[in-house]
């Protein structure tokens, strides 16, 4: 009887370190932190629009220069409770001001930060982890020449579990994974091979797109078989559509239409982009018209999920 | 006799047929903006499709889609009565509980179809650069609304 409480104790002990050790903060290897170099911050500026950095952490309807102070506070109001986007202006008491070159590549592909913390993946580093080392130094240095915004952002207003940031351990180790989703252009789409990289590259990494655009299951992580096939808005009402081509649907899009729309937000019907997207879009915009195309290339070569009902 | 009596029928019939009308509209102020607002989408369609050169310019057709917007600016925002956030809408839930942002929206929209309304003239804008000029703003304004004020779809 006391032999098995002591090796039902033992169990709980084992599974208990179990759990420590797989939810314990990852952190990028040796070699790939060997490869990083600052890099050049007029090529970072493109880098920080595609990868939509201002969205969150400008301030809420910023415009102009105001895009470029990135004190945080932005609320982004989920299922899982309130984020509030953090300061990462070059701020050192407030931002990310004394933040390394590897201390900023642990926090984007891995979600760790600097003292070991998880970070949430309403930061999307899901997607951020498909970034490479040379864009992820020109944003550095991007990020590094913007004007430094004092004052830090509120805490986020979780409630149990989500409050607990070891937890999130658990969570990378069953959803963040840095391999491309799409592995080659769907069977009969003739495709430039070149542009359709790029196109995933933008749109699975800095874009971030799935993170909208795909549904997500009850534990937050992306479902993966149905990449792009629109979703509940995280945040708000409404639905985020379904950017797959399937018939009666974005398939009637064509290539010149989906890039038009990130160039001028309009649809092929003259609807206008609205919610989140707006911002998205006019990041777009500031891309050069070769990234709108190779986005818009490999939307149409993507395998078409069919739309969730409700 | 007889032509009065008719006259009289007809009239009573027109009379019906507008306070029908007139009925719709308030009974169904949903109905009644998406009929406004799928207006504009068309002038978009018109000028929008003239600026990317997949329509030939004129004049009047540049005139209509200005016209258009014009009346669709100024009579919109009267279809958003309290409880008309409910059933098939687009409308999102900002519209009632943030008015004065919404106004202020609806605001940007009158004014930059009143300019491309002034600019336009009598006989519509002259080219399409003169177009591109008047109706772009208005084009401008769409999302900034949308941004807020409309559900995702």
């Amino acid at each position: 009887m006391k032999k098995a409480a002591i090796a039902i104790v033992m169990l709980v002990l084992a599974g208990a370190g179990v759990g420590w050790g797989l939810s314990a903060p990852t952190r990028i290897s040796g070699s790939e932190a060997a490869a990083l170099k600052e890099g050049d911050a007029a090529r970072g500026e493109l880098v920080f629009w595609a990868g939509g950095c201002a969205s969150c952490h400008a301030a809420k309807g910023a415009s102009g220069d105001d895009l470029l102070k990135l004190g945080g506070g932005l609320r982004l109001e989920t299922p899982f409770g309130v984020f509030v986007a953090p300061n990462i202006s070059p701020s050192t008491a407030d931002g990310i001001g004394s933040w390394s070159l590897v201390d900023f590549a642990n926090a984007m592909t891995h979600g760790t930060s600097p003292d070991g913390e998880n970070l949430y993946p309403a930061f999307p580093y899901t997607s951020y982890a498909r970034m490479s080392g040379a864009d992820l130094g020109d944003l550095f240095a991007f990020l590094k020449s913007l004007p430094a915004v004092d004052g830090k952002a509120p805490p986020h207003e979780l409630g149990f579990p989500f409050n607990i940031r070891r937890g999130l351990g658990l969570w990378k180790r069953l959803y963040l994974d840095p391999a491309p989703v799409i592995a080659a252009p769907a069977a009969g789409v003739e495709v430039d091979r070149t542009l359709w990289e790029r196109g995933r590259y933008l749109v699975e990494g800095p874009g971030h797109c799935g993170e909208c655009h795909t549904p997500r299951d009850l534990a937050g992580g992306l479902v993966l078989a149905q990449w792009l096939g629109g979703a509940p808005a995280p945040t708000g009402e409404g639905k985020i559509p379904n950017i797959t081509p399937v018939e009666n649907g974005f398939g009637s899009w064509s290539a010149a239409d989906i890039a038009y729309y990130l160039e001028s937000g309009f649809t092929p019907e003259y609807d206008s982009v609205g919610g989140e997207m707006v911002h998205v879009q006019e990041n777009m915009a500031r891309l050069p018209a070769s990234d709108r195309e190779a986005i818009a290339a490999y939307l149409k070569a993507l395998p078409p999920v069919p739309t969730a009902s409700d | 006799m007889h032509i009065f009596r008719k006259a009289a029928v007809l009239g009573l019939i027109a009379g019906l047929g507008l306070s029908g009308a007139a009925a719709l509209a308030a009974d169904d102020p949903i109905a009644t903006r998406q009929a406004i607002m799928s207006s504009v989408g068309a002038a978009a369609g018109l000028g929008g499709g003239m600026m990317k050169g997949e329509i030939a310019y004129s004049p009047a057709a540049g005139k209509a889609a200005i016209a258009t917007a014009h009346a669709a600016a100024l009579s919109f925002g009267d279809f958003f009565p309290a409880g008309s956030d409910q059933g098939d809408t687009g409308a999102a839930a900002p519209i009632w509980e943030d008015a004065d942002g919404f106004a202020a929206e609806l605001a940007k929209f009158q004014a930059a179809t009143a300019s491309a309304a002034q600019a336009s003239g009598r006989s519509g804008p002259a080219d399409i650069d003169a177009f591109k000029a008047a109706f772009g703003p208005v084009l401008g304004t769409c999302k900034s609304c949308h941004e807020t004020y409309r559900k995702k779809n």
